[in-house]
């Protein structure tokens, strides 16, 4: 299965200049400049930022604030496009070292789906990596842009092997998801330094460490069951590699590096192919008529998505990247970014319309935590601005999976009240004198 | 402050932009169906077996104490909730299931005035008093009926304690002393319930093996006090002992009557009185089953399920505040100790021990 693009290019695409964490590009052309696929419109101008490049050939229209996915406006590129399919010359890169690597992956303008530039991810400032991870459990690629699983599968190890030679890793792990039998197929017995691996699963106490002793391996293939949310890594870590990272802290600070699949295949490209990242794949789902998986100039307007896919016309609601975690779109001309993973449509009766009630301690919360948290009770503690008790309950492991604000009766906003509860521990601590707070412990690694 | 019924949040903002207008709010923007008013009413629906087949059984008499019951918990509801200005939440089905629920546990002989004091008396004090729903801290059913059982203990003294002889009596129980008794396995529905999670799982079955276990104990703790008392020596005759667990006592047949069945899957399953931690609701059902266990065994198990869960509420919050769950990945009193333990063996005993980096 391959996927598939749309019918017709969009007439004109919005590339926003800033598609990631960390410092806005700074745009190269400017208003009447002809452009071509892949080339670089937007340079980084700090490390913590990736270049941005056009998906289609065109002319400039325009650099203004455009509506971004994530609901805010950012300065974008306009481009009006033409039927051309030229592109720039893509050059292979024969020589792969580690710095020639890190600074590829920042023109390639990979970054990853949450938003992290991946460069800064696998090299960040005084850390040092030692296991990298290809965090595959959350996205079926296998039906992105292959043609059988197994060059699926011998792709993303060698993707792992530049993302380990990026980091100046020794060990690397590709982890699919537990129920995902085409992706864990096609993992079974793939050749690595000239040795068959088995798909390991995690279970218990059995976790990388253990298999990387068992098969013998620096590199292996794992399954676990899924995890989805807003901020998973630090959970993700615990349970695949059984490094507990502090409060505050990222991955990174135990020397674990996780990417996602899209950037594996992304720093794949820009090494054998020569391509930066300019297309993502990306699921539309609702009331759609299309193919699963669409492959999609990154900068196309929602619009000719919706154009192109929706044959029964009627669509309220627009959300995108899921629809328990997503936002909800208030037009629809915001461009597919680096970070859109999903685009849902839904008519005017999948629309909710519902309103908070008195929490009834039903614990349907509680119980599907993944993290095991009392949502309810932090969400009464974060109403009342108690964010030293919510603290004191770990709110921090939450993932932000949305899954208890789903299961509430009462519909009351869990999510949005342990975020904001969040929020505002994270403002009041930022900047605290270590000594002051006798009752908490500031810093990464001296945490609680 | 605004009481947080009052509080209505606003989830809509339609946002008009050119000429197509999208709904937006805040995420997730897809939500299970089940609704607070939809498991009050499947409450109800699920009790409606056992009502038709106690005015089936007592006649007319049955009828009017449901409806009285029902009536005046309904009409109560409205009535407080209009002169305090609060929204009136009488569709929600939670009033009327507090009603029926008085009902049911209310003898067919009662003067038709007790159910409507019952009725009144469980929301206006048992619910409202405490700050209305979730807040309360004892079930306003048991709330009401021990203050009507106390106040009017001859009108509500049932005229016979159940128990099971025959097998038919799970079908229909001949002895029944309450509306309730009538028939256990007419409250099946409540299994039905905790299969399609409208009703959580842990505490009825902790409850139900308790009481069903409690006195196999009290047989196993009596053979053993006895052997030592007669000062055997043979280990053997203790470990026999250990068979108590398969007979069935004779108190059984008392345990497994209407009310308690009742008491398991529709009483201390009120979400607002039991913890909301997982350990705390497994250590709650223990609490209920031996609290009424012990009035049971002493007293009879009519007045002594209802008595325990009124007790078994009051420890709730309790159990709650000091089962909360720890860090993901924090290792618990039993993990630490295990492994305490293990460090200690020789290595050659050890099972193999796995461990990470």
């Amino acid at each position: 299965m391959e996927s598939k693009r749309l019918k017709k290019i969009p007439q004109k695409v919005i590339i926003p200049l800033k598609q990631h964490l960390g410092t806005i590009c700074e745009p190269l052309v400017k208003k009447g400049d002809q452009v071509l696929i892949g080339q670089k419109i937007g340079r980084s101008v700090s490390y913590y930022s990736s270049d941005v490049h056009s998906s289609v050939c065109g002319e400039v229209l325009a650099i203004e604030n455009a509506p971004h996915p994530n609901g805010n406006k950012v300065l974008s590129v306009i481009i009006q496009t033409t039927e051309s399919m030229e592109t720039v010359d893509f050059v292979p890169t024969e020589n792969t070292s580690q710095e020639k690597l890190i600074s590829l992956m920042q023109e390639a303008g990979i970054v990853e789906h949450y938003g992290a530039p991946t460069h800064t991810v696998l090299m960040p400032e005084d850390k040092k990596i030692d296991i990298v991870l290809i965090n595959s459990t959350a996205s079926e690629w296998i039906g992105g842009k292959y043609k059988t699983p197994k060059e699926y599968a011998s792709q993303m190890m060698d993707a792992l092997k530049l993302l380990m030679k990026a980091a100046g890793a020794s060990k690397g792990a590709i982890i699919v998801r537990k129920d995902d039998k085409e992706s864990i197929e096609a993992f079974e017995d793939v050749e690595v330094n000239g040795k068959a691996l088995k798909v390991a699963p995690l279970v218990g106490k059995r976790r990388l460490g253990y298999y990387f002793r068992d098969q013998d391996s620096n590199i292996i293939v794992a399954s676990q069951k899924r995890i989805y949310g807003k901020k998973i890594l630090n959970f993700f870590t615990y349970n695949v590699t059984g490094r507990k990272v502090g409060i505050g802290c990222d991955p990174t600070d135990v020397g674990v590096a996780v990417c996602s699949i899209k950037s594996a295949k992304a720093l794949y490209d820009a090494v054998y192919e020569g391509r930066p990242y300019y297309e993502t794949v990306i699921t539309v789902e609702g009331t759609v008529d299309c193919p699963e998986y669409m492959l999609i100039r990154i900068g196309t307007p929602f619009k000719d998505i919706i154009e192109s896919c929706n044959s029964e016309g009627e669509v309220a609601k627009i959300v995108a990247n899921g629809v328990i975690t997503g936002v909800a779109q208030y037009t629809d001309e915001v461009p597919v970014t680096k970070g859109t993973t999903r685009i849902t449509l839904l008519t005017k009766e999948e629309v909710l319309r519902d309103e908070s009630l008195a929490c009834i301690h039903c614990a349907r919360c509680v119980d599907i935590c993944p993290v095991s948290l009392v949502p309810s009770r932090l969400t009464v503690l974060a109403d009342q601005g108690r964010f030293d008790e919510c603290r004191q309950m770990h709110i921090e492991n939450c993932i932000e999976c949305g899954r208890c604000a789903v299961v509430c009766p009462s519909k009351i906003h869990v999510l949005q009240l342990i975020r904001y509860a969040k929020n505002a521990i994270e403002g009041a601590y930022a900047d605290a004198a270590p000594k002051e707070s006798s009752n908490l412990k500031l810093g990464c690694c001296g945490g609680e | 402050m605004l009481h947080p019924r009052n509080r209505q949040i606003s989830n809509l903002v339609v946002a008009e932009v050119s000429d197509m207008a999208y709904t937006i709010s805040a995420p997730p923007h897809k939500k299970e169906r089940i609704t607070f008013s939809s498991m009050n009413w499947s409450k109800i629906v699920a009790l409606v077996p056992v009502s038709l087949i106690a005015i089936y059984f007592f006649g007319i008499p049955a009828l009017e104490i449901i409806l009285a019951a029902v009536i005046a918990a309904v009409l109560t509801e409205y009535g407080i909730q209009m002169i305090f200005k609060q929204n009136v939440t009488v569709k929600d089905g939670h009033a009327a299931m507090i009603g029926l629920m008085f009902a049911l546990l209310t003898p067919p002989e009662a003067p038709i005035w007790l159910p409507v004091v019952g009725g009144f008396f469980a929301i206006a004090i048992g619910k409202h008093a405490f700050g209305g729903i979730g807040s309360y801290i004892f079930n306003p059913v048991l709330v009401s009926w021990v203050f009507v059982r106390s106040a009017w203990s001859g009108f509500m003294t049932p005229a016979s304690i159940p128990h099971i002889g025959p097998v038919s009596d799970i079908l229909l129980e001949s002895g029944a002393g309450l509306l309730v008794g009538v028939s256990p396995i007419a409250l099946i529905g409540g299994v039905y319930l905790i299969y399609k999670r409208y009703v959580e799982w842990r505490v009825p079955l902790t409850f139900f093996l308790t009481v069903f276990f409690f006195n196999q104990a009290i047989a196993f703790v009596t053979e053993i006090v006895q052997l030592v008392q007669e000062g055997v020596l043979n280990p053997l005759l203790y470990l026999a002992t250990m068979f108590t667990f398969l007979e069935l006592t004779e108190e059984l047949s008392y345990a497994m009557i209407g009310v308690v069945i009742f008491g398991i899957l529709f009483l201390s399953t009120d979400s607002p009185t039991t913890p909301i931690t997982k350990a705390g609701r497994l250590i709650y059902g223990v609490g209920c089953g031996v609290l009424v266990s012990i009035y049971g065994y002493f007293g009879n198990y009519v007045d002594g399920t209802l008595y325990g869960i009124f007790l078994a509420n009051g420890i709730a919050s309790f159990l709650e505040s000091r089962t909360i769950p720890g860090s993901f990945g924090q290792e618990s009193l039993l993990e630490r100790s295990y492994k305490r333990v293990v460090a200690r063996l020789p290595p050659g005993l050890r099972s193999e021990v796995v461990s990470d980096d």
